[in-house]
């Protein structure tokens, strides 16, 4: 039954959609064995996927990256130990059995057979557990920057001091001499000595491979040593710092390795057969893997196109490709008219990225050992902004003035209710052991909207009589950057300075909001990173299913710089944070450490961390935004076949997916998500 | 591409100039018919008086050329009203900013692509629900003062430049080697190159367009003065003692203002090209500085559907009829402004 | 005429020394993201030491100097974000061709079209065919190409029954983008002819053909055209250049793999080394342009020397 929607009923239901899986999500652990939609209709086109891209991958090599498109080979070309099926519930992969030693805190994996095959398909070797260990012993090198790094060092045992070493090493290798005229010398017995002016010398004795926590047992059985009981580790292995790749090639290639087709194996689902920047991008069946029956798709294409945008949904219209994104500016008109208005659909919401604005705690400038905070340039007044910042009433002000629903609006229209969000970690992220969501634990289970124009009015007249007095001058500058190569954040800046500017300047000069665009090419390390704005709309994506993961960027060990967010903590430490405000901080980093101490009471960990959270939120730390909104599509594929996950890369393998040979309509979408 | 205009034209009038000045003398009536070559004339006092005395006026005899050229006047008349109304738009009653987003009162939410004259949007509105009315004025203010700008510097440091490098012969090799390197390099090419070297601005548009447009100015005055100034009248003022400055002022100046002006005109259209391509490769003005190049770009989006194509229509419209109106006022002004055409 | 040439390749080749040192040192003024695939990942030691390891931290004339010393053994060194570590020059020998060839080819379509439209107004002057002529010129001119370029793609497609994108092994795919590309040239071919013809019409040697009696299309065709020809061959050269050049757009259009979209993902992306060569590229090409554009003329019209005056510029 196809039930005919208006665009109106399509727009709210693409937002309900949202909730409703929120509330199915990893807690509906069992179910029906899906086979999706049928896709009978042996129309000759359903054995291929082809789709148009703009944003050209710098390099394949899935052991470096950390950037979405450049994931797409490592998750559909590589297996990973264990999956997740299409309802988030965690299965076997590359490894039959896992059991846990606790006392050795040591993880031992059993492997199946399964093969490296290359871009043609041919078999080159068997998947041995040495390619895992190779494969993190890449990572662990210095030279090949990889970005995931600080997922392997944290858990894996000796994996720290051994990186750490090789940094050391590599720098004296080099010959290296820091601004700051930190050298590093090199001894014949390994032993490096890091010599900064104006400090003691400190020394790094050599580190052996070997005492890295990553053990080849045989053939067929890897063991994992931990730091210490990291509940999130199975689900981080399903991810891109813990795939293999095969040993020999790595060693032979180098910073080369996977940077073409040519240059890498697979021993996923697919395999890469063919990689030409700005042209195409051809992943095959992978005949060779051991699920090969549960994949359904023989050739996945993508076709370079710099106006994918605007070509896109013309050749879905015309049958060419499979498969385009639909703008949130035409998406009502392909709504109203008749014969486009059943193509569309949406992608699987996506649950992992949560969005939420910070206000910069650090408007000046500081060194860190390993980083170097800019801060504010002189014209958004540095000083006037850190004097207001230390005020609860002035940020409450924010916390309670912004109305989410107009910003979410511009890139879901209509539907964007279903997207809100009050905290800072979805819900359905996960769940404690009586199945109780996440964000209905502690402290957070009480946080409800905070939009109030009346409230937020009256945090604002208590600010502006707290702030005299200190002698902060009004309007308060607030520098509002954007990415202008992120969708619509331009315009969601625009709709979110006139929204809160309506309500804060209503009756007063309060905030000034200046928006300012970043570079689009390393927009994080310019803008965020770098200390130089006041308020901004930041994301986090969870790696690893456990709420530790959504403190990353917060918490702040002493003196460290964190995860380069807001620098709370920096702030406390420099002196210029005072008062309340650095004791609600200082009291979230020691809850934090407190949670994380907690290890075997799932109970009492989530509780703690979302008491934590709760407190930032409280505090108008953070000012929680809304989850990402799933792109409105005309597709072919029927995703709600495919894996599905809260964190890492499993939402991107087509594995398990049937191409169809029609288009997705939104009735068809909802009926697809009920019946898996 | 509009450069390739420019270029033309001004190597046109160049040669056109060139041949005029090699006929000039009894080649100029070679064409009257004989028995108008010697007709006896009766006396007339006041005819005697009149060859006494001209009363020739440079600018008067342009202006009176240029209005009988209908069309030109109506285009001109059309352009000043046009260009007019965007400067005089924001202070009519009842304009909104072209940044506000207009909303829903009840939820807040913001009026998303309405059509135009729906709702008071005279043009409609975009997707977050600004006026495409206030932002094209606002846009085609950005884009004049960007082409005003960048021909104004041209005209400026083209001359200048131009006039040094015609009259002292020490900078001649420096400056040739400059235009051959400037000449060589896809003018494309340095646009995207400072774009990228600094970061999008109003002046870095500015910087950029006009790094390498004055060569070609001072390079084609260069050549008239080379020709002018050993002309037997700047010879005989020299002798005199005239100071060069007023030789150049004076003397060589005026013959060059009809190319000045058309060069000057055609910056104009060629600028706002510029901009619209420079938009389209990412390197353009942020959000809050709307032009016609980011609108147009942005009504590029959505032009395949038919109804919102109005979002591109209306910008290109007054892109179009801007540049158009430039160029063909441009021509007919600078053929007024030749002083060869005054005395026909 | 060899020591002419001789003199003007050896100055062309300064000129071209210049323009590329010139880019080499304005792109030392750009953040040096520009040299790191990861650099949002990596940490200040690390950057220095990878700038140290490229010589970056170099002097810079001694940088000069390595990349002169480099290019001359044909090294243009290596990607660092378009295609990390592949050498410049192996990737642009990848996308050359097809550049060349569609620019060949709009090169052939404009002035197979150019030049009749331009002879025809030029005949007809100030009549219909005339304004007719100047109207479409104008129009090719004003309107913004990235507008009409996409209105072609859009319909043209359709009309002849094709896909949306490129594909080179078929000829009708060749269609659209050839006929987009030639239609700047078009303009500014029709309008030069005509130009000239109008010049030329006043001269004496056509006053003696109408004299003689001949009709009017003969002189037109065997009098004033060949003369008119002669000052727009030097233009055809530097047309070709602006014609890659400008491919930018209809490449990103339609997907084709040539140069056109290289030089602006290297831009937008700041790979220096990339954006480096594609530069020096270019302005090769635009140096052999001229050059080529001063020989034609010569071949063309015996009244013309090069030896005694520079150029035809």
């Amino acid at each position: 039954m196809r039930a005919i929607l208006s665009r109106r009923q399509f727009l709210k239901s693409a937002g309900m959609t949202t909730a409703t899986v929120c509330a199915a999500g990893l807690l509906s652990a069992c179910g029906s064995s899906s086979s999706g939609a049928a896709s009978g209709a042996a129309s000759a086109d359903t054995s291929s996927y082809t789709i148009l891209y703009s944003s050209q991958p710098s390099t394949l090599n899935y052991l470096t990256t950390s950037s979405d498109i450049e994931m797409v080979v490592g998750a559909n070309c590589v297996d990973t130990l264990l999956e997740f099926d299409n309802k988030g519930v965690m299965k076997e992969g590359l490894a039959t059995e896992w059991t846990f030693d606790e006392p050795s805190l040591t993880w031992t994996f059993t492997l199946r057979d399964e093969n490296w095959v290359d871009m043609n398909g041919e078999v080159i070797a068997p998947v041995t557990a040495q390619d895992f260990v190779d494969a993190l012993r890449y990572q662990l090198t210095p030279d090949y920057a990889a970005a995931n790094v600080g997922l392997i060092t944290s858990y894996i045992a000796g994996a720290e001091a051994y990186y750490d070493y090789q940094v050391n090493l590599t720098n004296a290798n080099n010959n290296l001499v820091g601004d700051d005229g930190t050298t590093y010398t090199v001894d014949a017995a390994g032993v490096v000595t890091v010599s900064t002016p104006g400090a003691d010398p400190q020394t790094f004795q050599p580190v052996d491979f070997e005492s890295v926590g990553v053990k080849a047992v045989d053939e067929h059985t890897l063991t994992y040593t931990l730091t210490y009981d990291f509940p999130g580790f199975l689900s981080l292995l399903v991810y891109l710092p813990y795939e293999p790749a095969y040993g020999p090639l790595l060693e032979e290639m180098g910073d080369q390795f996977a940077t073409s087709a040519e240059t890498t194996y697979s021993c996923g689902a697919f395999y890469l057969s063919e990689y030409i920047p700005l042209e195409s991008w051809v992943m095959k069946k992978n005949p060779e893997n051991y699920d090969a029956d549960n994949v359904f798709i023989d050739t996945v294409s993508r076709i370079y196109n710099a106006e994918a945008d605007v070509n896109g949904p013309e050749m879905v219209k015309r049958g060419e490709i499979d498969e385009a994104t639909i703008g949130a500016d035409i998406l009502d008109s392909w709504l109203a008219d008749d014969a486009t208005k059943d193509l569309v659909s949406m992608d699987r919401p996506n649950t992992n990225y949560t969005y939420f604005y910070l206000f910069n705690f650090m408007p000046f400038y500081h060194e860190f050992s390993n980083q170097t905070v800019e801060g504010l340039d002189d014209t958004y007044e540095p000083e006037n902004w850190a004097k207001a910042i230390n005020s609860t009433n002035f940020r409450k002000a924010f916390l309670y003035g912004i109305n989410n629903s107009v910003t979410l609006a511009v890139s879901a229209p209509e539907g964007y209710e279903g997207y809100k969000l009050n905290t800072v970690t979805p819900p359905s992220f996960c769940a404690n052991d009586d199945g109780v969501d996440y964000t209905q634990c502690g402290d957070l289970a009480s946080i409800t909207e905070f939009f109030d124009e009346a409230k937020a009015k009256e945090y604002r007249d208590a600010a502006i009589e707290e702030l005299t007095a200190q002698g902060v001058t009004f309007p308060v500058k607030v520098q509002l950057p954007y990415n202008p190569s992120t969708a619509n954040w331009d315009r969601q800046c625009q709709i979110f300075k006139q929204q809160l500017e309506g309500v804060l300047n209503d009756g007063a000069d309060f905030i000034d909001i200046i928006i300012t665009e970043g570079p689009s090419d390393n927009y994080l390390s310019a803008v965020r990173r770098a200390g130089k704005y006041c308020f901004q709309l930041c994301n986090w994506g969870a790696d690893y299913s456990d709420p530790e993961t959504e403190t990353d960027p917060f918490y702040q060990a002493e003196g460290d710089r964190g995860g380069r967010y807001a620098y709370l903590r920096t702030g406390v430490e420099d002196g210029f944070i005072t008062g309340e405000t650095a004791d609600a901080i200082m009291a979230y980093m020691s809850a934090v450490e407190e949670a994380k101490t907690i290890t075997t009471d799932i109970n009492a960990r989530y509780e703690a961390f979302a008491n934590a959270e709760a407190m930032l939120i409280n505090n108008a730390l953070v000012v929680p935004m809304g989850m990402s909104v799933p792109a409105y599509l005309a597709t072919r594929l029927n995703y709600w076949e495919g894996q599905y996950a809260s964190t890492g890369f499993s939402n991107k393998r087509l594995k398990g997916i049937h191409v169809l040979d029609h288009y997705v309509s939104m009735s068809e979408y909802e009926a697809n998500r009920d019946a898996r | 591409m509009l450069f390739f205009l420019k270029n033309a034209k001004s190597a046109q009038l160049e040669s056109a100039l060139n041949a005029k000045q090699a006929e000039d003398g009894p080649g100029a009536w070679a064409n009257l018919p004989e028995d108008q070559l010697f007709t006896p004339a009766d006396f007339s006092e006041a005819r005697a008086e009149a060859t006494a005395y001209s009363n020739y006026s440079y600018w008067g005899s342009t202006l009176r050329s240029f209005l009988k050229n209908k069309f030109a006047v109506a285009l001109l008349i059309a352009l000043v009203a046009v260009v007019g109304f965007a400067f005089l738009q924001p202070h009519l009653p009842g304009q909104v900013d072209p940044n506000y987003c207009r909303v829903d009162p009840d939820t807040g939410i913001q009026l998303r692509n309405i059509a135009p004259g729906v709702d008071g949007f005279v043009w409609g509105s975009n997707a977050i629900g600004q006026d495409l009315w206030a932002r094209i004025w606002a846009g085609t203010r950005t884009s004049l003062v960007i082409a005003f700008f960048v021909a104004m510097i041209e005209a400026v440091v083209g001359i200048t430049v131009g006039v040094l490098w015609g009259y002292v012969r020490q900078l001649d090799f420096f400056f040739t080697e400059l235009y051959n390197i400037c000449d060589n390099i896809p003018s494309t090419i340095i646009l995207i190159l400072i774009s990228y070297v600094a970061s999008p601005s109003v002046p870095t548009l500015i910087l950029g367009m006009s790094l390498t447009g004055w060569i070609a100015m001072a390079r084609f005055i260069r050549n008239q003065i080379l020709i002018i100034r050993d002309r037997d009248y700047n010879v005989a003022s020299r002798c005199i003692g005239t100071p060069t400055f007023r030789i150049v002022l004076r003397n060589l100046l005026p013959y060059l203002v009809s190319v000045i002006m058309l060069r000057m005109a055609l910056t104009v259209p060629a600028a706002i090209g510029s901009e619209v391509f420079v938009t389209y490769i990412g390197l353009g003005l942020s959000v809050e500085t709307p032009s016609l190049g980011n609108l147009i770009n942005d009504g590029r989006q959505v032009m395949m559907q038919a109804g919102l194509r109005y979002q591109l229509i209306y910008p290109t419209i007054i892109l179009s009829f801007v540049t158009i109106a430039f160029y063909l006022i441009g021509n007919a002004f600078s053929d007024a402004a030749d002083p060869k055409n005054h005395l026909q | 005429m060899a020591s002419y040439l001789a003199r003007r390749i050896g100055h062309s080749i300064l000129t071209l020394f210049i323009i590329v040192t010139l880019v080499f040192c304005l792109l030392r003024l750009m953040p040096v993201e520009g040299y790191f695939a990861n650099y949002e990942k990596m940490t200040e030691t690390q950057i220095q030491a990878g700038l140290q390891s490229m010589g970056l931290l170099d002097p810079l004339p001694v940088q000069i100097f390595r990349f002169w010393r480099d290019a001359f053994h044909g090294d243009l060194g290596v990607s660092h974000i378009y295609r990390v570590n592949v050498p410049v020059v192996d990737i642009l020998k990848d996308k050359l061709p097809i550049s060349i060839q569609m620019g060949v080819l709009a090169m052939i379509v404009s002035l197979v079209v150019g030049i009749p439209l331009g002879s025809v107004m030029g005949r007809f002057k100030h009549r219909l065919p005339d304004q007719i002529g100047t109207a479409i010129v104008i129009l090719i001119q004003a309107v913004p190409a990235a507008v009409y370029y996409l209105y072609i793609q859009m319909y043209g497609t359709t009309a002849l029954n094709i896909g949306l994108l490129f594909n080179a092994d078929r000829w009708q795919y060749w269609v659209l983008p050839v006929f987009s590309m030639s239609l700047g040239n078009i303009a500014f071919y029709a309008m030069w002819l005509r130009r000239y013809m109008v010049d030329e019409s006043n001269k004496d040697y056509v006053l003696l053909a109408r004299a003689k009696g001949a009709s009017e299309n003969r002189i037109a065709l065997r009098h004033i055209f060949r003369n008119a020809m002669v000052p727009l061959v030097q233009y055809i050269p530097s047309a070709f250049l602006n014609t890659v050049v400008g491919s930018i757009y209809i490449e990103s259009l339609y997907s084709i793999p040539g140069m056109g979209g290289l030089l602006v993902t290297c831009v937008q992306r700041h790979d220096n080394t990339m954006v480096q060569g594609i530069v020096l590229l270019y302005a090769c090409v635009g140096i052999i342009g001229l050059i080529l554009g001063d020989l034609l003329m010569v071949l063309i019209d015996p009244r013309i020397s090069l030896g005694k005056k520079e150029g035809g510029r």
